[in-house]
């Protein structure tokens, strides 16, 4: 498991999460272009269909690795010093672990 | 014809200066070295490096108005004045526009740029198809010049770690060749963080290799044969 | 090794670097990752908040009225529209579509000015 979330995985990771959210970004668009949600009870029954909250849940996950990827190679490309790099990467994988918890909260709360 | 040239000598200046030249150039001088070769019968001092003086050698890799090229093929007419020359970005500068490419040459023998096969040696040769051997067309011509990865903004991040366009489009030219039996370790070198995978396709290889090369898609075609042998 | 390091010179002037159409996309992609990652915490805030109950739904409705969260919003888009589209441009690019240098400048272009037609036609419905 040398590569196990670098070279060809982390590409790997990068390019197919980035397929999903594209997908699911342009699905959520145009749900919001043709039938904008007009109060708050039929927002939360669109959300809380099954289909939807599960769609949703897995572009969190996408999105979180997606911007692992991400965010770690800005932080591979500009930040040299081996000490800050360290603590660049371990923050950005906390802020994304507690985003994805909290998605996870809203989304099956 | 006006000149801003980049000056710098290790023994006399602290910090490089630009400094302008003037001159009419000859008919024949149609190139920008031949401007540069009078320019050294005024002004001696100025240094720069060269050799075969028709874009085969590689020596005269400078940056020319912001773009690297070489001087030799780069014709004067239509280059905006005053022309800035300056040395190889992100290459130490030796002196004037000669810059060490020894971190270019490490990163260029680490992908191991010769042929891999411990089968028995036929009595002639390896003999290739002529198809095997087009596989080896856009690949085999790179000059060792610079100009891609001088230009590479992954390069200018990480030049120790990031092999950089020239040495991948090397890289790629021995994978694909079907006399070489080491496909597999290859691939398996460079899958790390930082050896291919530092490359964002910005594709700025491309637009200044003076031999129309492409080493984008070479590192394109290396991650795409990177992702069938993991199926 | 100490000489040299005392007289290390290099030319890295990024103003005197030129940067072709394929390097601002690309630059654009990045800086437009970093503003989309900045703003996701507060899409989900937004999403907690209009899940949470009728009257938290009011109060994110009410911000999205409010002008500087709609200003935000603009340069949301247009980040999510450059990074949308130059994705799908290295997307392409992956399987061999378009990574031919005459495609990737037309493509570069055509992603840099699409993403600012998608941003004024949202600024249009925002404003």
């Amino acid at each position: 498991m040398r590569h196990a979330l670098s070279g060809l995985n982390a590409w790997l990771v990068q390019r197919l999460s980035a397929v999903y959210s594209l997908l699911f970004i342009v699905y959520l668009s145009l749900h919001f272009l043709l039938e904008p949600p007009g109060s708050y009870e039929q927002w939360q029954q669109w959300m809380r269909q099954p289909l939807v909250s599960t769609a949703s849940l897995i572009f969190f996950g996408a999105l979180s690795l997606h911007m692992w990827v991400g965010l770690r190679d800005v932080v591979l490309d500009y930040v040299h010093s081996p000490g800050l790099r360290v603590c660049l990467l371990a923050s950005v994988a906390i802020g994304l672990a507690a985003m994805a918890a909290w998605t996870a909260r809203i989304l099956l709360g | 014809m006006r000149l801003s040239i980049f000056r710098f000598d290790p023994d006399r200046d602290r910090k490089p200066y630009m400094q302008d030249y003037e001159l009419v150039p000859e008919p024949s001088e149609r190139m920008l070295l031949d401007v540069l070769v009078r320019l050294k019968t005024v002004d001696d001092s100025l240094t720069f490096r060269r050799s075969c003086r028709e874009g085969v050698c590689g020596s005269d890799a400078m940056n020319i108005n912001g773009r690297n090229g070489l001087a030799c093929i780069t014709p004067v007419s239509g280059l905006k004045e005053p022309v800035e020359l300056r040395p190889l970005p992100s290459f130490p500068v030796i002196r004037d526009l000669v810059v060490d490419m020894s971190q270019f040459f490490k990163q260029y023998h680490s992908i191991r740029p010769y042929l891999i096969n411990d089968e028995p040696e036929p009595d002639k040769e390896r003999v290739q198809s002529p198809e095997e051997r087009a596989q080896l067309d856009g690949l085999y011509e790179c000059i060792l010049c610079a100009c891609c990865t001088s230009q590479c903004p992954s390069s200018w991040w990480n030049p120790e770690k990031f092999v950089g366009p020239a040495g991948l489009l090397q890289a790629y030219r021995f994978i694909v060749d079907s006399r070489d039996r080491a496909g597999a370790q290859r691939l398996d070198d460079l899958n790390d963080p930082f050896r291919l995978f530092r490359c964002r396709t910005i594709m700025n290889c491309t637009e200044v290799c003076p031999r129309g090369l492409s080493p984008s898609r070479a590192i394109e075609k290396i991650r795409l044969m990177m992702v069938k042998a993991s199926l | 090794m100490t000489r040299t390091k005392r007289h290390r010179i290099v030319f890295f002037d990024l103003r005197r670097i030129g940067m072709p159409v394929g390097a601002v996309t690309s630059i654009l992609h990045r800086i437009t990752g970093i503003l989309l990652a900045a703003g996701v915490p507060w899409a989900v805030y937004l999403l907690d908040l209009s899940l949470g109950s009728s009257q938290s739904y009011l109060r994110a409705v009410a911000l999205l009225d409010h002008w500087a969260v709609r200003g935000a919003a603009i340069l949301m888009a247009w980040a999510l529209a450059h990074h949308a589209f130059a994705g799908v441009r290295h997307l392409l690019a992956d399987i061999d579509v378009g990574s031919r240098l005459q495609a990737a400048r037309r493509s570069a272009w055509l992603v840099n000015l699409g993403a600012v037609a998608v941003t004024i036609l949202v600024a249009r419905v925002l404003l």
